[in-house]
């Protein structure tokens, strides 16, 4: 090593150290939308507070790999899609029971059905509907389905984003997409529609 | 010929990728002439926007501080 380069060292550090502390302060501000999305990806809290630890400490340590000016929150969410399937969770290929799945109008029409005058008030049908229910219903739907609407529709990812986290083709995130919301839709008609009245 | 109850199917075959605005110019004109004079689909529709509004409303669930505190404590100490 030259003379010069050791006289620049100590600046080199210091300019490392400041985008170091950048990334963790980027890091840390996504957090609490990354642990909404890692929430409903695992059934219970513990798992989500585990989950979020291991991937906020393997992201400290491996900052020097994310691209600053790409998507900081999808990359935080690879790491915790990928940490949550090493923790156990093996990629479903063909799941062991097919999920129930009916068209999209399922739901509104058994909503219909089963209300007096037959008119559906959507404001009225939803407060049918307890958060309970949907957190249920939503972790009846299985993982890989599961994955892709909470990634899409409470993560509010785009679909490239989705399959870049979670190393599928865009293709399949949409059919992913599209059963799950009818498997959803079944679930929540068997909560909502079923029991009651 | 095509009855309304065909028109019908094929709406609600195209709502999830006519609400997440990724059908062709054709399909979506197609769908929005049907909607225009179908109030059964169009409730249908409408329907699915509330509930997907509801469904994310439902997932939302703050970040416990403790958490918070112990992620920040994973950073790499300034020396």
């Amino acid at each position: 090593m030259g003379e010069t380069a050791r006289d620049s060292e100590p600046r080199q550090l210091a300019s490392e150290a400041r985008d170091r502390v950048r990334f963790e302060e980027e890091a840390l501000e996504l957090a609490d939308q990354v642990y909404r999305v890692a929430r409903r990806l695992v059934s219970t809290r513990e798992e989500a507070e585990d989950l979020m630890q291991e991937t906020y400490a393997r992201a400290f340590r491996s900052w020097r790999s994310y691209t600053p000016g790409t998507n900081l929150r999808a990359w935080l969410l690879r790491i915790l899609t990928n940490l949550n399937i090493d923790r156990g969770r093996r990629k479903q290929r063909a799941p062991a029971e097919q999920p129930l799945e009916e068209g999209d109008y399922y739901l509104y029409n058994r909503l219909e059905q089963s209300s007096r005058d037959g008119n559906v008030d959507e404001e009225r049908v939803l407060e049918r509907l307890s958060q309970g229910d949907v957190v249920d219903a939503l972790s009846a739907v299985p993982h890989d389905f599961r994955d892709v609407i909470v990634l899409v529709d409470i993560g509010d990812f785009t679909y490239q984003d989705a399959a870049n986290i979670l190393d599928i083709p865009i293709g399949t995130v949409m059919s992913r997409l599209h059963r799950g919301r009818r498997i959803l839709k079944r679930e929540l008609a068997e909560t909502a529609g079923g029991g009651g009245e | 010929m095509h009855g309304i109850e065909d028109l019908c199917e094929k709406c609600e075959e195209v709502m999830q990728p006519f609400l997440d605005r990724v059908l062709s110019d054709t399909e979506r004109a197609e769908a929005e002439r049907h909607l225009d004079e179908c109030g059964y689909c169009r409730r249908r529709y409408r329907f699915e926007e509330s509930l997907r509004q509801f469904v994310r409303g439902c997932c939302e669930e703050p970040m416990p501080v403790e958490l918070k505190r112990k992620l920040a404590a994973l950073r790499t100490p300034l020396t």
